[in-house]
């Protein structure tokens, strides 16, 4: 039992399952278009006592064996949460992986060829995506690799969170405080291991 | 005196590399860091660099003794600052 303990042995999206409210588009949108098989359907009368409504929990395969779900619940009216800001709606998606451009182009060409073109494409640091808002609202992104990720990376993404601990623990947190923390961190850490640099 | 720090990666490499080629400006390797060291402040013109838009403005890792003043399309200057944070 001891060799379990603290043990990272998660194994990636067992499935996200989000309510839909416009089930045709969604299975027209994920199934024609993006061609994600249909996979699993749960088929439900309420569940238990009290009024949970009937529902249809549907599942695709978005690839390596990972799901991506939907709640249709009948009788139950749209909702949107108008109020959210836009910034905080568009930060919450789902980005499915691709190894190639070439992958990512052809998922590109599904969408343009669909009512739901392709919206925006971008070059980020390590991955180049592709953002499409579903039937649902809901921003979706399909991103592919530009480079390998490698153990700096990892090294700073871990002293930035820490950094990030640190300056969300105090009052009115900025990225200068970050900056100046994140400093101070790798000074401590790496502290008489400088070398000098030089740029042929 | 102002430090700024890169990750010693292939895409920010080059901010420390252009740094490097003003007066008074060192450049150490601490842990998989840069730290661009330099006696005023610190100017970086993004031409310079070859940075995209993405990479540019991930580019900056961490600063000491100074605050980044300007970070736009065109340059990225730190500012000497004598109050630590």
């Amino acid at each position: 039992m001891s060799t379990m303990e603290r043990a990272h042995v998660v194994r990636g999206v067992d499935h996200a399952a989000f309510p839909t409210f416009d089930p045709r588009g969604t299975i027209t949108f994920y199934r024609d278009v993006l061609g994600f098989p249909v996979v699993h359907a749960t088929c439900a009368l309420g569940w238990g006592p009290g009024d949970h409504p009937d529902f249809i929990h549907f599942f695709f395969d978005i690839g390596n064996g990972d799901r991506l779900a939907f709640f249709y619940y009948f009788g139950v009216e749209p909702y949107r949460d108008t109020a959210i800001p836009e910034l905080i709606h568009r930060a919450r998606h789902l980005a499915i992986h691709v190894d190639s451009e070439e992958h990512l182009q052809e998922y590109r060409r599904r969408l343009d060829a669909s009512d739901w073109p392709c919206e925006l494409q971008v070059r980020h640091e390590t991955v180049e995506s592709i953002y499409v808002t579903d039937p649902n609202g809901y921003l979706m992104e399909i991103t592919r690799p530009l480079r390998a990720i490698t153990v700096e990376d990892d090294i700073d993404a871990n002293v930035s969170v820490d950094a990030l601990m640190d300056v969300t623990g105090e009052d009115e947190p900025t990225l200068e405080k970050f900056f100046a923390r994140k400093a101070r961190l790798i000074a401590e850490r790496y502290a008489g291991e400088a070398e000098l640099v030089t740029f042929a | 005196m102002t430090v700024l720090y890169v990750l010693d990666v292939d895409d920010f490499r080059p901010l420390a590399e252009v740094a490097s080629k003003a007066p008074d400006t060192t450049v150490r390797r601490r842990g998989p860091y840069l730290e661009v060291e330099a006696a005023g402040e610190i100017r970086i013109e993004r031409d310079a660099t070859g940075c995209r838009n993405a990479v540019w403005y991930s580019s900056v890792a961490a600063v000491e003794s100074g605050r980044v003043s300007r970070w736009d399309k065109v340059e990225l200057v730190v500012t000497p600052r004598g109050d630590a944070l």
